[in-house]
């Protein structure tokens, strides 16, 4: 496995614990959803892989290395992030954001290929190449969020919400994307709302409950068999069956 | 009359802005108030003091040597260790700094105030349409339009530039994304550095001394300069800095002989009013918490 996550605790402060004993697991060009309500502690375990959470304790192995090793580098890894507020420059130009993504990389003669290749993706980029991040719309400022964590090439992708509070038709773009980079062979992990469309396009999906605690896992097939899933999800994901097989 | 009352205004709106361009970067970046960038301004004077029987450009040299090195390592020293820490935490961090250089400079190298003869050069003048500009007011305009410009440069069309301003807007984000924090506020600190030198060439030909307390002045026009500008600004900060100057130039020129000690409390009531119509500060777009 790619990533490991075992037995999982984190607390922010002294009382609030956000995951209580979460474990999880991504192999090499998996895409994996994380599904769950609001709270449930899903951008939390994101946060602790990239290390801006608090693990309390449990582990999380990325190829082999604990990733709360004060050496372990997420950047040098390869692991690339796009929060849920997408953490996109205001004040910088969409160019200026975007060529922000590869700033630490040593290849710089295939970073401007690279550039071309994500405004082939996101043509939208391109028109707007000069503009002020702050003046692109939401669904703008995703597809920037997601095209600037690409450029670092990276092995593992995590995006956190990537289609909360968008257009109907920016969330079929974004979920578009998502499976072209799958097949590309990005390997993915996706924290979502948007149970139906993540289990979906997913490979396997995880069903988080706050608070912090993994409900069950697999795929549709899976899912639909645990009935404890079914419950607190509202459906049962048989009927995706047909897209996920 | 008028002409060579508005010249100088200017000049001393130039060297006012000067002080406020350090002023704003660190805390448009770091969200630090460094109350320590008196000092840094002190030790650039002092570089000047010791290589006094030197050519100028050689004591310009040292100043910009001594200040950028000395704010590295207050960065390096004091601030570092602290990075995480809230802001009030910092601001009394660079307090402490504050008095710690003082008191060091005091005691060792800068016991009292030292004179620093001016350059001949500097305290010539030209006369143009019977205006009376002095070489200093000159060099002064020139190396503000200088800095300011080559610092909207840097930010602008440098990588550096671009990596100072999205870790001014998220550095979390930024460090997320690669950026070396650690490199980039070393760069925002030698940065300042080099406007504290600037500011201290300046002030030292302005008033042939220095001593271990000439920080404290530059400090509060520079803080307050840039409070009406824009704290987070950089454009704004240099306005608000140019703006105090003149305002301080035109008291001084119209201001009734009896009513010169009153100055700087006309001055700052001024600035209290502007501060209570845009509390943000004059060309910030951000508005600031007001309770």
């Amino acid at each position: 496995m790619l990533l490991e996550i075992n037995e999982l605790f984190v607390r922010y402060g002294k009382s609030v614990m956000a995951l209580q004993g979460a474990s999880l697991e991504v192999g090499e060009g998996e895409l994996v959803s994380l599904i769950g309500q609001n709270g449930a502690g899903k951008s939390t375990l994101l946060k602790s892989i990239v290390g801006i959470a608090p693990v309390h304790s449990g582990s999380i192995t990325y190829d082999g290395a604990a990733v709360t090793d004060k050496k372990f580098s997420v950047i040098k890894n390869r692991i690339a992030y796009v929060p849920e507020d997408r953490g996109v420059f205001s004040s910088l130009t969409v160019g200026e954001n975007l060529r922000l993504g590869a700033v630490s990389r040593k290849d710089t003669r295939n970073i401007d290929a690279d550039i071309e290749r994500e405004l082939a993706r996101f043509p939208i980029l391109g028109e707007y190449w000069s503009r002020g991040a702050s003046l692109l719309s939401g669904g703008e400022q995703q597809q920037l969020a997601i095209a600037r964590a690409l450029l670092l090439r990276p092995k593992l992708l995590l995006l956190d919400e990537p289609t909360l509070g968008l257009a109907p038709i920016i969330v079929d773009l974004i979920f578009d994307v998502i499976e072209q980079l799958r097949d590309e062979g990005v390997t993915i992990l996706l924290v979502e709302q948007n149970a139906v469309r993540s289990i979906e396009v997913s490979d396997r999906s995880y069903v988080m409950q706050a608070p912090g605690k993994i409900l069950g896992s697999g795929d549709a097939k899976e899912l639909a068999a645990n009935e404890a899933v079914v419950d607190y999800l509202g459906f049962s994901p048989t009927g995706l069956l047909g897209d996920s097989e | 009359m008028i002409l060579q009352i508005i010249v100088d205004m200017v000049g001393l709106g130039a060297t006012y802005a000067l002080l406020t361009i350090g002023i704003a970067l660190l805390f448009g970046i770091l969200g630090l108030m460094n109350f320590a960038y008196g000092e840094i301004i002190m030790i650039g004077a002092f570089a000047m003091y010791l290589f006094k029987d030197y050519p100028w450009f050689v004591g310009v040299l040292a100043a910009v040597v001594f200040a950028v090195v000395v704010s590295v390592l207050t960065e390096r020293l004091a601030f570092r260790p602290l990075r995480n820490a809230d802001p009030v935490t910092l601001m009394i961090a660079s307090f402490a700094v504050s008095l710690a250089l003082q008191s060091v400079m005091r005691m060792t190298v800068l016991p009292r105030t030292q004179g620093v003869p001016p350059q001949p050069f500097l305290t010539e003048s030209i006369t143009v349409f019977g205006i009376r500009v002095t070489v200093l007011q000159i060099v002064t305009l020139v190396l503000c339009g200088v800095l300011l410009g080559g610092l909207a440069l840097l930010m602008k069309k440098t990588p550096l530039g671009v990596q100072l301003r999205a870790s001014a807007e998220n550095f979390q984000v930024a460090k997320s994304l690669g950026v070396k924090g650690s490199f980039v506020i070393m760069s925002a600190f030698a940065i300042a550095g080099v406007m504290a030198a600037a500011s201290g060439v300046i002030l030292v030909a302005r008033q042939g001394a220095v001593s271990a307390e000439m920080g404290l002045t530059p400090l509060l026009i520079g803080i307050v300069g840039a409070v009406v500008g824009g704290m987070s600004n950089l454009k704004g900060a240099a306005l608000g800095g140019l703006l105090l100057g003149m305002g301080t130039g035109l008291l001084e020129a119209t201001l009734p002989t009896d009513l010169i000690a009153f100055r700087d409390a006309f001055l700052y009531s001024a600035v209290m009013v502007v501060l209570v119509i845009r509390p943000q500060g004059l060309l910030s777009g951000t508005k600031v918490r007001t309770s």
